[in-house]
């Protein structure tokens, strides 16, 4: 789905970290991940919904997330992800990352213009 | 209220089945809603909102084949790993039940380590002579060997696997269904000369024998059709890998060299593969032409060169190799055709009406498999050990009945834990499967000391039922490994399945409330059944053993009439010295002189036949006694002075030859009480003469001496000795008389008599025991393995019912103690248990006599001198099977003898 002018696309392999993150937070099922997403982006994340539960089910395939059928509040069945501990560790790094990464290229990128 | 993520945790404890693409479905659909009602929360309408979340969800289709085959993937993945695990479980649970109970694992292992360990042995015994075709050959199929047969009076030949060399000639010429038609014989030749001289055994084979073999050698070459042509071949030899390896130490600078077989030097010219033995059973350490070895056999025995010509002289195994899509049948056919073409051609060379017309003969040809022991040539040790693998598969299925009984006994006693597994929700299919598991671990242990008995057994029973064939793949072979880890699992699964039985009916309340303590009909049944089918086993093996024990012991006892254990046969090879038979004779007495003058030497003699092994039979002609009243054949042997001391045969009338019996004297004979009685039944011989021909002298009878057998199944010989000087016989041997055991002094003598003959030749010493112990084979394998299988059977058997009937006593306990509590007395307790005991064990017997009498038929012709439905036998047989069961039953009946009644009344 091509972004609007207002919405960023996501950096490749960015969904998985960010849905970590976001499962940090407690077990949640997919809907509540793209919202809360979509709620921390301040709007201008609009997440691909097939792409999240691909992620999604990769993640599990490597171990990262732990998946079962729990039950919401309105008594409607959904699958509830939540993270393990291989999926913290590996958020942990990738943060660790992204924020070096990001500050490096902030860095250059707002680095005064060259006077000659 | 509480937290919603606690409320997220509901866990079902039921393991939901995999519904993968249901669950992917919902997971998709419970989005999609979600979406929507965020969307109308937002102030859309229903349908836009359903259309708008479709839309931002993207390729749904795609995303519900893609998750459903990732979810499959890991779906399958799991139950993968949970069956592992449950395995492993299993597993690790039965190596803990199988530390707990030592005992209990021992006797189990054992049981069926004996039950897989004969099975295994057996089958490297039946493959090596049934299964296996020669090493090396080239599609086996395609090869047979050929029998001609034909059945007529005067023609004297029968099943003929022995064919002349002309005759071989001939199916060579007339045959067209063949890509190749080769012979072969194997023998015994010396090699080498003087010190180093040993007799090894030699292969005479066509040059058609390699391209039919399809076989590459090793090193060098084989002999081609240019080599092998009449009358006498080409010197050229190739020797087997075992005898280049051990004689010439692999030097590849072999080929070229001379080497001495018999009475000629073959050039080497090349090395057979290893393994390769051609269609022998033992190794072969030379191959020569046929044409070449021949005159090396043929001069010694006196036939010279008639081989080459006469139709009379059978000594080759003729082979074929049909041509491709050619059946046997239709090669049969074409090979019989041949036969009588060949019969037509014999016509001519020989005196009228002594070959009648082919039709008359009935002659034809049949092709058979080129491992000798599935043809018609069947040999005895195959015939046997056919047999034995069938019992070693019933001592099997015995091993397999007592360890079910065992398993079946421990299921019975953890009911009570099982029932509680039941109760706590572990389905049944759990438990049956771990069952197994420990049934299977049980059979696997077991099979893998089966291995190490087979091994042990394999090498003790070839030594014992095949020493001359040629082991030299190892006792484990891959595939006798195969085959016991086969039978293991076999075992294992027959075993499991009677607890399983038990427990796929287990009621789980009763057994929680008697605490597995109730008396269980059905299991009895089932364990009384199978002491049954093991009491049945052992009667037949043991009656088996009991036969065989029987005909043994009534060959050995039989009187031979002579003493072959403390004989031993001399013979001389000439092997191209230059000895007439003027000299011959004299070489002879001075080997029989020199013989005297070891230290342990009693006796020695001329003699021309040896019993079991070469005879001379002819009919006799008695001046005034009707030919046609003695149509009966009469061994002959000329003998020199000191015969019947050496042999040990006792001289009853008169006198046995002497010095004085020289050319131009009187000609004399002796005679065995069986010829005088069939001649002169009511006269007295001596004085009277015999005639070995019509036109020839009257030997005047001096002498009366015992009989001697030389036949198992026909009465004592009806034997005339002569002189060795007054009948010209072609060949003579010496027997040697020692003080001690004649095996052990066979290589003192034979060096002894070594140093007085000339240059090449060669003398050779065997005891007579070597020649005549081989006819008891069978009688001695049959009463050796039927005795062991039977003991493992009754050992088998009285555990089985030792364990049942221990069982019993200690599940009424109870019952006993009432019963001494009302004013039973020990022996009445006593003799109750044991009746019980016996009563299972006697039903066993019955049916194991009638299967043993069925049976009786087919074993009676392996037997000596006993029938096969000797009463004998059988009551020896159960009655030691009841005393076995009284005794089995008596430990445990004691037990319950002194059982206190007041703890038995108050115990749970």
């Amino acid at each position: 789905m091509a972004p609007t002018a207002d919405q960023l696309a996501l950096v490749k392999g960015t969904l998985d970290v960010l849905v970590l993150k976001a499962l940090s937070w407690g077990s949640m099922h997919g809907f509540e991940i793209t919202t809360w997403l979509e709620d921390n982006s301040g709007g201008t994340l609009e997440v691909d919904d097939s792409a999240l539960y691909h992620a999604l089910h990769r993640m599990e395939e490597r171990g990262l997330i732990a998946a079962d059928w729990g039950v919401t509040e309105n008594n409607r069945r959904a699958r509830y992800y939540s993270v393990t501990s291989a999926g913290r560790s590996h958020l942990r790094t990738e943060t660790t990352r992204w924020l070096r990464y990001s500050q490096m290229v902030s860095g250059i990128l707002t680095a005064a213009a060259r006077t000659t | 209220m509480l937290p919603s993520r606690a409320r997220h945790f509901f866990r079902l404890a039921i393991r939901r089945p995999a519904l993968t693409e249901q669950d992917v479905d919902a997971e998709i659909a419970f989005h999609l809603e979600a979406r929507a009602a965020q969307l109308i929360a937002r102030g859309m309408s229903p349908d836009a909102a359903a259309a708008e979340a479709w839309r931002r969800f993207g390729d749904v289709e795609m995303a519900r084949h893609t998750l459903t085959s990732s979810a499959t993937r890991r779906e399958t993945r799991m139950q993968l790993r949970e069956i592992l695990g449950n395995v492993g479980q299993d597993l690790r649970y039965a190596a803990r039940g199988m530390r707990k109970n030592p005992g209990f694992t021992a006797a189990v292992v054992l049981t069926l380590a004996l039950g897989t360990g004969a099975n295994a042995t057996m089958f490297g015994v039946v493959d090596r002579l049934l299964l296996q075709p020669p090493a090396h050959l080239r599609a086996p199929n395609e090869v047979n060997r050929v029998y001609l047969t034909a059945n007529g009076d005067n023609f004297g030949m029968s099943i003929g696997t022995n064919q002349s060399y002309r005759r071989y000639q001939d199916l060579r010429t007339h045959v067209r269904t063949a890509s190749y038609v080769a012979a072969s014989y194997e023998t015994e030749l010396v090699f080498g000369t003087g010190e180093a001289a040993r007799e090894e055994s030699v292969g005479l084979v066509s040059a058609s024998f390699w391209p039919m073999f399809g076989v590459q050698p090793a090193l060098g070459r084989f002999f081609t059709d240019a080599e092998d042509q009449l009358p006498q071949g080409t010197a050229v030899a190739v020797i087997g890998y075992g005898y280049w390896q051990s004689h010439f130490g692999g030097a590849r600078d072999v080929l070229g060299k001379p080497i001495r077989i018999g009475r000629s030097d073959y050039t080497i010219i090349g090395v057979t593969p290893p393994g390769f033995s051609g269609i022998a059973l033992r190794s072969v350490a030379a191959f020569l032409p046929i044409t070449a070895g021949g005159a090396d056999i043929f001069t010694e025995i006196g036939v010279d060169d008639r081989w080459r010509e006469s139709y009379r002289v059978g000594w080759l195994q003729t082979l074929v190799r049909r041509k491709p899509n050619v059946s046997v049948e239709v090669a049969a056919a074409d090979f019989t055709n041949a036969y009588r073409l060949s019969l037509e051609t014999q016509r001519p060379t020989e005196p009228p009406g002594r070959v009648p017309r082919a039709d008359s003969l009935r002659a034809r040809a049949e092709l058979a498999s080129v491992i000798q022991d599935r043809g018609p040539r069947r040999s005895q040790e195959a015939t046997v050990a056919v047999w034995l693998v069938g019992v070693s598969l019933l001592v099997l299925l015995m091993a397999c009945a007592n360890v079910a009984n065992l398993l079946v006994a421990r299921a019975i006693r953890r009911r009570r834990e099982i029932a509680v597994r039941l109760a706590v929700g572990v389905s049944r299919g759990r438990l049956l499967a771990q069952l197994l598991s420990e049934s299977t671990l049980l059979a696997i242990v077991g099979g893998a000391v089966g291995v190490l008995v087979a091994q042990w057994g394999g090498g003790i029973l070839r030594a014992v039922l095949l020493p001359d064939v040629d082991w030299t793949s190892t006792v484990l072979d891959l595939r006798v490994v195969a085959v016991t880890v086969f039978l293991a699992i076999v075992a294992g699964l027959l075993t499991g399945l009677a607890p399983m039985r038990q427990l796929s009916r287990a009621d789980v309340v009763s057994d929680l409330r008697t605490g597995g303590r109730g008396v269980s009909l059905r299991g009895s049944r089932l364990r009384r059944g199978l002491l049954v089918l093991q009491g049945a086993i052992s009667v037949v093996l043991l009656v088996g053993a009991g036969l065989f024990v029987r005909s043994f012991h009534n060959v050995r006892s039989l009187d031979l009439g002579f003493q072959p254990e403390h004989v031993l046969l001399a013979e001389l090879s000439a092997r191209g010295a230059p000895i007439d038979s003027a000299r011959r004779i004299e070489l002879m007495e001075r080997l029989r002189e020199r013989a005297l003058t070891v230290p342990g030497v009693q006796h020695a003699a001329h003699t021309l036949t040896i019993p079991f092994s070469l005879e001379w039979n002819q009919y006799l002609v008695v001046p005034g006694i009707d030919t046609a009243s003695l149509r009966d054949l009469f061994y002959i042997n000329p003998v020199g002075p000191d015969y019947f001391e050496t042999m040990g045969t006792p001289l009853v009338r008169g006198r046995g030859i002497t010095d004085a019996d020289r050319v131009g004297s009187q000609p004399v004979a002796i005679l065995s009480q069986a010829a005088v009685k069939r001649i002169w039944p009511s006269e007295d011989p001596l004085g009277k003469c015999v005639k070995l021909q019509a036109d020839g002298p009257c030997h005047v009878v001096v002498g009366i001496v015992g009989d001697i057998r030389v036949e198992f199944n026909e009465g004592p010989g009806r034997h005339v000795y002569v002189a060795a000087t007054q009948v010209p016989a072609p060949d003579s041997r010496i027997f040697v008389r020692t003080r001690n055991e004649a095996a052990t002094q066979a290589e003192v003598v034979r060096r002894a008599l070594q140093e007085v003959v000339p240059g090449a030749a060669y003398v050779s010493t065997r005891p007579l025991d070597g020649i005549v112990a081989p006819e008891m084979r069978s009688w001695r394998l049959g009463a050796t393995m039927f005795t062991i299988f039977g003991l493992l059977a009754l050992v088998v058997a009285a555990i089985g019912l030792y364990s049942v009937v221990a069982y019993d006593v200690s599940q009424r306990t109870r019952e006993l103690g009432v019963r001494v509590a009302l004013g039973a007395s020990a022996g009445a307790v006593l003799r109750l248990v044991v009746s019980e005991g016996v009563r299972v064990v006697a039903l066993g017997l019955a049916l194991g006599a009638i299967v043993a009498l069925a049976f009786a038929r087919k074993v009676g012709p392996m037997l000596y001198d006993v029938s096969a439905k000797d009463p004998l036998t059988y009551a020896g047989v159960v009655g030691v099977l009841l005393v076995v069961a009284v005794v089995a039953s008596l430990a445990p009946a004691v037990r319950a003898a002194r059982v206190d009644p007041n703890v038995a009344l108050r115990a749970d």
